[in-house]
């Protein structure tokens, strides 16, 4: 009988624990595919509340993958236009605000250019987004960065858009 | 020893007019040579053991070798009579018994029909094509004094949905298998000069891509380079005792050569810029790359200790995928065009960069082990196959893929040998039975 309390919170721990999981996962597998934004210089809009969590006995992370705006490149460039340093900014915003969340950042290309250049080129993407943010205060160890070049495209099209829609630094939740 | 030295003998007696004739009929690939025309008659055969392949079989695989020699202009005795101008004649005679296949094959020369070449090949009747390819290769040999690349064999990425995953086949297409099946993505695929293993690039472990080697003959895969950051882009030295790989574990993509076991790590570039596909020159003295160091990305060389870096060519523009010929004189290279890339082909020194592939796109460029012949893939004709170019301005071909979308070809050295080969006068042969 004095078991069961205990018993509880184990459970409710559990499902907290998978619910966070499914969210992470699909965060991951459901990237968020803005277009390439013109540079609009737009007011920083404030961050976003947080999702109020029913009472559990545990804390659960309150940011998702869909919080980060991933940042996109030009053609051949790993040089950071100005809507991805507004991007990198709230980014570099939440990443302050919730200390417990780590991220990996892919770096992506479109696919014209060779597999092995795209690899260098997306991680040289990549490398730049996570410099801006340890530049803004973010602790390196907190981001790992990884480069898929031309493999995993997110717009399977063969035209301006598709490309532009490809050449990106994708956040992820780890 | 004594009967090597017989055989070594009989060779030299029983084809006098061959030597004669090879200079006569050597085929120069800078200037897309004539083609020697070769009319194949169909193997003689008694009756076959059931199951056993058929001489027609053998017909075929010989024709289509000889065909894609790009030597011969081909024409086959069962699918009509001869052009006028016949030059040589092929046939011989096909044997299977105890699970042994024989091909007694022979060459000559047309209308007179003096012998050129004549050989037999034996071995397991399972392995038949290969003895095959053997004739192929030496009446190549002989025509023009290097041997041909029939028994040769392609490794490609072959992509399966979001996956790739690496295939090795015979040039033929016959023997298509996979080598990984990790539902990952494998990339670059480099022979060993010995042919007996595949380097390749692989995310299989998750994260970033690491460097692993599979026998080409199937089996297990072990890791060679797990650094952190990029482990791309590998390439066997020459010699084969070192791995030339890009890799960015000190923060940005350089080109390192390692031991052929990953060990002892020696960075060649420093540069800001990215520095990747590294590619040896036949003598391991030199190895070209791409670096986007001036802009954009082109092909530099630079010396095997990473001094003495120079662009390849600057008769031509955005160029990636350096591949150097196994001769030494030549490197393949891409441009970037607006529907993707065009192969082209410069001197060592840079000089004479002609186009020499187009339409498309067309990637990854790489070199028969006898010069003669690029491979590389293309989306000329649908999704991505692979495709050989005879660099004589004739089309290319399209290589048999099972249908299988594919890129990143490689192609392995020469043919090891398996089957015995001796002259038809040796023991066994049957002298008596040529025409």
């Amino acid at each position: 009988m004095r078991k069961t309390p205990a018993l509880l919170l184990v459970l409710t721990v559990g499902l907290v624990a998978l619910f966070a999981a499914g969210c992470a996962r699909k965060a991951t597998e459901a990237p968020p595919t803005p277009p390439p934004a013109p540079p609009v210089v737009q007011p920083v809009t404030p961050e976003p509340t947080p999702v109020p969590v029913p009472e559990t006995p545990v804390p659960v992370p309150s940011v998702t993958a869909g919080d980060f705006t991933d940042v996109f490149f030009d053609l051949d460039s790993y040089t950071l236009r100005d809507d991805a340093k507004l991007a990198l900014d709230r980014a570099a915003k939440l990443l302050r605000d919730k200390a417990n969340v780590n991220i990996t950042l892919e770096g992506h290309c479109d696919e014209r250019g060779t597999v092995e250049y795209n690899q260098a080129l997306g991680e040289k993407r990549a490398n730049a987004a996570r410099d801006y943010l340890v530049n803004a205060g973010v602790s390196a160890a907190r981001i790992q960065s990884l480069s898929y070049g031309k493999e995993r495209p997110f717009a399977e099209g063969h035209d301006e858009s598709a490309w532009a829609q490809n050449r990106r630094a994708h956040f992820v939740l780890r | 020893m004594k009967r090597l030295a017989l055989v070594l003998l009989l060779t030299v007696v029983a084809v006098p007019g061959a030597h004669a004739q090879t200079r006569e009929v050597r085929i120069d690939i800078a200037g897309g040579g004539r083609r020697t025309q070769l009319y194949c008659e169909a193997f003689t055969a008694g009756r076959l053991p059931a199951g056993a392949p058929e001489a027609r079989q053998a017909d075929e695989v010989l024709a289509n070798d000889l065909e894609q020699s790009a030597v011969f202009l081909v024409s086959r005795a069962w699918a009509g009579q001869p052009p006028f101008d016949v030059q040589a004649v092929s046939g011989g005679r096909w044997k299977v018994s105890g699970g042994q296949a024989t091909l007694e094959g022979e060459v000559r020369d047309f209308p007179a029909r003096r012998p050129i070449l004549s050989k037999v090949y034996r071995g397991p009747a399972a392995d038949w094509r290969s003895l095959v390819h053997q004739f192929a290769d030496d009446i190549v040999l002989q025509f023009t004094g290097e041997s041909g690349v029939a028994g040769t064999r392609i490794a490609f990425i072959a992509i399966e949905g979001r996956n790739k995953e690496l295939w090795v086949m015979d040039l033929d297409g016959a023997g298509a298998r996979p080598l990984t099946r990790d539902r990952s993505i494998a990339l670059s695929p480099s022979w060993s000069p010995d042919g007996s293993l595949l380097a390749f690039s692989t995310y299989r472990d998750g994260g970033s891509p690491r460097v692993y080697v599979v026998p080409a003959a199937g089996g297990k895969l072990y890791p060679v380079s797990v650094r952190s950051g990029l482990n791309t882009s590998p390439a066997y030295s020459p010699d084969g005792r070192e791995l030339a790989c890009t890799l960015s574990k000190d923060g940005n993509s350089e080109i390192y050569v390692l031991d052929a076991r990953g060990g002892s790590p020696q960075r060649l570039t420093d540069n800001r810029a990215i520095d990747t596909s590294p590619c040896w020159s036949p003598t391991g003295r030199e190895i070209a790359f791409t670096s986007d160091r001036s802009g954009s990305p082109q092909v530099y060389v630079m010396n095997r200790d990473g001094g003495n870096v120079r662009r390849l060519t600057y008769e031509v523009g955005y160029t990636d995928s350096p591949a150097w010929s196994p001769r030494g004189d030549l490197v393949a290279f891409v441009s970037r065009t607006p529907a993707g890339f065009d192969v082209y082909v410069c001197g060592a020194d840079g000089t004479n960069a002609r186009l020499v592939v187009s339409g498309g796109s067309n990637e990854n460029p790489r070199w028969s082990p006898d010069g003669r012949h690029l491979v590389f893939a293309s989306n000329r004709e649908g999704p991505y196959a692979l495709f050989i170019s005879d660099l004589d301005g004739r089309p290319p071909r399209k290589l048999d893929t099972g249908g299988r979308t594919a890129m990143s070809p490689s192609w392995s050295p020469s043919a090891s040998r398996t089957a015995v080969a001796v002259p038809t006068n040796a023991p066994n042969s049957n002298p008596g039975g040529r025409p």
